[in-house]
């Protein structure tokens, strides 16, 4: 069945909203795992047994799927930029829920990057 | 520059690898059309090689990144390992036949723009540790 084309561009941006908080969830779980103590082994089975590690794998796995969707019913000079947002939501969302520091240069990147995400996204 | 060439060639490996994943990714995709939430589409997409390509680019880019952090300052090494949208949207054109837009050129202008600042402000807020005995 083909989606008639308002939908189709509907369907893109659930993809891409998607990608981008699978992305995010994925990094800041990966982050909230690499929190556990000792080394080695250990290290390792701690992380095995509490949620982060396991929740990061799935946000990837899931993103993996995500990502072809998207890729399909976009021309990939259009979607790879389109993707660069992932970027700036990682770093926003490490400044709320870690602290991470924002700093002027940090803020100009983000802006320009979500320029240019904004421009391909209005103009193709 | 004394690691100069080991960096060039670092980057243009890191590059290759992540313009691989990508092209692969896009090819997965269009072999296995159309878009399904299903378990049909899946089939589709795994009996294909090209979704075996992308997890082989996302390897490869992710060894020679943590290598490449060992010895590249990160905020060099961060601007540099998203060139790919470049090499991407180059390849895409010769592979897909797909056109540059005056839309995607500027939007690619102010997005490696915001990288290299991002890049900096990695290099201006990471003190550099100290060398290994």
């Amino acid at each position: 069945m083909m989606p008639a084309a308002g939908s189709i561009s509907s369907l893109v941006a659930v993809l891409w909203l998607l990608n981008v908080v699978l992305d995010t969830g994925g990094q800041l779980a990966f982050k909230a795992a690499a929190n556990a103590p000792g080394d080695g082994l250990t290290r390792w089975l701690h992380m095995a047994r509490r949620p982060w590690l396991w929740l990061g794998i799935g946000c990837y796995v899931i993103e993996f799927l995500i990502w072809i969707a998207f890729l399909s019913l976009l021309p990939l000079s259009e979607a790879i930029l389109l993707g660069s947002i992932n970027i700036v939501a990682v770093m926003v969302a490490g400044r709320l829920l870690f602290g991470e520091k924002l700093t002027r240069l940090r803020v100009a990147g983000i802006l320009l990057v979500t320029l240019g995400v904004a421009i391909v996204g209005v103009a193709g | 520059m004394k690691h100069g060439w080991f960096y060039l060639i670092g980057f243009l490996l890191l590059m290759g690898f992540d313009s691989i994943g990508a092209i692969s990714f896009k090819y997965a995709g269009m072999h296995a059309l159309p878009v399904e939430a299903n378990i049909e589409w899946l089939l589709r997409l795994f009996a294909k090689p090209w979704v075996y390509g992308a997890v082989v680019g996302y390897i490869g880019a992710f060894f020679t990144w943590m290598t490449l952090l060992k010895h590249a300052p990160i905020g060099p090494a961060f601007a540099a390992s998203h060139l790919e949208v470049v090499s991407v949207m180059l390849l895409s054109v010769w592979l897909f036949d797909e056109h540059l837009t005056a839309g995607r050129v500027l939007g690619a202008v102010a997005i490696l723009a915001g990288i290299v600042c991002l890049g900096l402000a990695e290099s201006h807020e990471h003190v550099p540790e100290p060398a290994e005995a």
